[in-house]
């Protein structure tokens, strides 16, 4: 008989695919030569809504990595970053986690991943041991938490209730000095907008006792359309409006409440607004919005906190971002820590990141300290100041003051039942 | 007696015996699958392999459980995920709040599910194609939500922190890896062998039935909405295995087990590995597995590549691997046997 050719994939090409499917299969699983290179794992997230977490995390890092690397690496040892997506998925955090220590011989993990995310890396390292620095994860509850506490996880990112403390007292001062009683809230409908608000309110209560809420708004994470939570503000006529929105939300609820003229109506205070990420998207930036600090350039105004921004800002063609500072802080440390036990061996590195103060562009005093106690980073310039629509975007920052957050975080704490 | 009964007669003790030896033959296949598995620890110090078999278990439980309803009974569930977070969440909070033993701890959960899974199917099952595909869909979204927003009890969107405690029980300590390991492949091995056996069984074929022709089913008597819970509730208990695997692998639960994207990959997995084979999910789980491991140490841009592979699969092959290499392999036969 004759045989024609059938429909479907030749012998050779199907050898072909089982060949490339055995290697596929084999690669993960041979183990790089371990050479005299130390490498650092980074989980984050690179792909998805919140890439951009990812992106500048990893420009935050490895413009560090490189000082770190031309002084000689830790100890000695050329530093390697493996920097891998977890999609935001905590499931792939975890899985990645374990697979850059396990399989591709990192020594220490630096944590990019957000919310959830960190709390499956936090399990990783609790499970094998790997020095461990948190570099995104805001959540108060990660370090407070003395059920979460491990000897070798650290946390560089600020935390949400140090700014509760400093963005209620500095909104109390206001409300004190304009008469704002009235306040509405609208911030995203998940734990991190849900407690940081709660907090916020917490503490602007008890430094402006005469204040009330009078309208609470609770949109969606990535909600893309605000019109009927701008109109819900307008006709509840509070005096004041909070909103812990960022990022892009920030910036859609921004654009689209200045349809509305919301911003000549009440004052705003947006915790999340002075970050270039939404500082540099909004289409006409209010003049006299109230925000925190997340990252600028201009605060602290030191000379070597604008050169940082400005290298930053000349490698990759955009502003750092809040992510980008805290893991540059976390390269930071370790390097010291390294430097000071001399070895980069990640228990004598712990040992050493315990209290450790170092010199930083982000420090509110030029120095930002890892905190013995419960291993997160105190210390760092944390402010609010109000915007204007051109570069600097937030000329006058006042600061917060780190003895009242101190006292005030060590009430809440015990209020937690964490001491 | 006619001929014909008597005929029929001699048939029936034929096929008993034969989906006897099938069975047995199904059980050895079991049996050494799970003892390659197990000396695999020995043969290999990579905890990297180890952990992918893990979480080829909890996915391989999880896609399979789905093909019970959509390869053999023809209900595509767009909510199955949420059995696969209610075994992870079931199980971590039992573990954590009342400091049961394992083994109690893994049939308590698979009770929760059972009685949860009864009540949604139960409404869900009278409806067809994409009603029923939607309502699922929607009950997903509603147990998503309640993790979210029951912060007290679940963690939020944080998810069940802290870590699941696991008391060592028989000798078996599931905080040591390789124990954890072997467990794992011994509830894929029992999963999948039980699964065979629900598939093959006269109730399974009622389920091919019903797929077919659910009209002619119930003219020929047979209680289809009954069937259909029924294979509901047991893909249900299949996915929260699943789940509990997950919960043990990553030592905690977090509220993306149970989103609509969890059942998105299942059905992925399916289309992946192919419908109308029993193995077909398994192999799309693995083959899932290395693409996402695999990718996403080359590249970031994972979507664009896993994207690639849909249409490969979708407009290239048209059906699941698994179906093409039977397929193919029923072609290949055909052909020697013409050319002899």
């Amino acid at each position: 008989m004759t045989r024609t050719r059938k429909p479907g994939v030749s012998r050779r090409a199907t050898l072909a695919m089982m060949g490339a499917g055995a290697v596929t299969f084999a690669t993960p699983w041979v183990a790089r030569a371990q050479a005299k290179t130390i490498k650092v794992g980074m989980p984050t997230i690179l792909s998805g809504r919140v890439a951009q977490l990812g992106t500048s995390s990893r420009n935050g890092v490895m413009l560090e990595i490189e000082k770190v690397n031309a002084a000689g690496g830790l100890a000695g040892r050329q530093i390697e970053m493996v920097i891998r997506d977890s999609k935001g998925q905590p499931q792939e955090a975890a899985r990645v986690a374990r697979e850059l220590v396990n399989t591709d011989g990192c020594e220490i993990l630096i944590d990019a991943e957000a919310s959830s995310g960190a709390f499956a890396v936090h399990e990783v390292a609790r499970d094998l041991g790997v020095l461990c620095i948190h570099t995104n994860s805001e959540t108060s509850a990660l370090t407070a938490d003395p059920k979460q506490h491990i000897p070798n996880a650290f946390r560089t990112a600020r935390q949400g209730v140090h700014d509760s403390i400093v963005g209620g007292s500095y909104a109390a001062a206001i409300a004190k000095a304009k008469g704002l009683k009235k306040w509405a809230t609208c911030s995203p409908d998940y734990a991190y907008g849900r407690d940081t608000t709660g907090e916020y309110v917490t503490y602007l209560k008890r430094f402006a006792p005469d204040t009330e809420i009078i309208s609470e708004s609770w949109p969606k994470l990535f909600q893309p359309d605000y019109t009927e939570v701008v109109t819900k503000i307008l006709q509840a006529k509070p005096q004041a409006l909070y909103t812990c929105l960022w990022g892009g939300d920030l910036t859609s609820y921004i654009d689209q409440a200045n349809i509305y003229a919301l911003f000549s109506q009440m004052e705003v205070f947006a915790v999340n607004m002075a970050d270039y990420t939404a500082l540099t998207v909004v289409k006409n930036l209010p003049k006299g919005i109230h925000s925190g600090n997340r990252y600028i350039k201009t605060y602290p105004a030191t000379p070597e906190n604008a050169a940082w921004g400005d290298a930053y800002k000349a490698k990759y063609n955009e502003y750092p971002t809040n992510w980008s500072w805290e893991n540059a802080t976390a390269i930071m440390l370790l390097a010291e820590a390294s430097k000071k036990a001399n070895s980069a061996d990640g228990k004598k590195i712990a040992e050493v990141l315990r209290g450790l103060k170092i010199k930083s562009p982000f420090g509110a005093d030029g120095t930002v300290t890892m905190r013995a106690e419960d291993q997160t980073l105190v210390g760092y310039a944390i402010g609010w100041g109000t915007t204007i629509p051109q570069e600097p975007y937030v000329p006058q920052v006042q600061a917060g003051d780190w003895k009242t957050i101190f006292e005030l975080e060590a009430e809440w704490k015990k209020s937690k039942g964490y001491t | 007696m006619t001929e014909l009964q008597a005929e029929q007669a001699a048939v029936v003790p034929r096929i008993e015996s034969q989906s006897q030896r099938s069975r047995y033959r199904d059980v050895l296949i079991a049996l050494v699958a799970f003892a390659v598995l197990a000396i695999l620890p020995m043969l290999t110090g990579s905890k990297a392999l180890l952990d992918f078999v893990i979480r080829c278990s909890a996915f391989g439980l999880f896609a399979t459980s789905l093909n019970l309803l959509v390869g053999f009974t023809g209900m595509v569930s767009f909510g199955h995920g949420m059995f696969f977070g209610l075994g992870a969440y079931g199980f971590g909070l039992l573990m954590q709040r009342t400091g049961l033993p394992v083994p109690v701890g893994f049939v308590a959960t698979l009770v929760i599910t059972t009685l949860i899974a009864a009540a949604i199917g139960a409404i869900c099952v009278r409806l067809k194609e994409i009603y029923f595909a939607f309502v699922t869909l929607a009950f997903q979204m509603l147990i998503h939500s309640t993790i979210l927003s029951w912060v007290s009890l679940t963690g939020g969107d944080q998810g069940l922190r802290g870590g699941i405690p696991r008391p060592a029980f028989l000798g078996i300590d599931l905080s040591n890896h390789v124990h954890l390991y072997i467990t794992s492949c011994a509830l894929l091995v029992i999963g999948l062998l039980l699964m065979r056996q629900i598939a093959q069984s006269p109730f399974g074929y009622t389920l091919r039935m019903i797929r077919d022709n659910a009209t002619r089913a119930s003219f020929i008597g047979i209680d289809v909405w009954r069937a259909k819970l029924t294979i509901f509730v047991l893909a249900a208990l299949f996915a929260s295995t699943g789940g509990i695997i997950m919960a043990l692998f990553v030592s905690g639960a977090y509220p993306e087990f149970a989103y609509w994207t969890i059942s998105g990959e299942g059905i992925f997995i399916n289309m992946l590995g192919g419908v109308t084979t029993f193995l077909g999910p398994m192999v799309g789980t693995v083959l899932l597995l290395i693409l996402n491991d695999t990718v996403t140490r080359l590249t970031e841009y994972y979507g664009i590549v896993l994207g690639i592979v849909i249409l490969f699969f979708a407009i290239g092959l048209r059906k699941g691997l698994m179906d093409f290499v039977v397929e193919w392999y029923a072609r290949r036969r055909a052909g020697t046997g013409e050319r002899g």
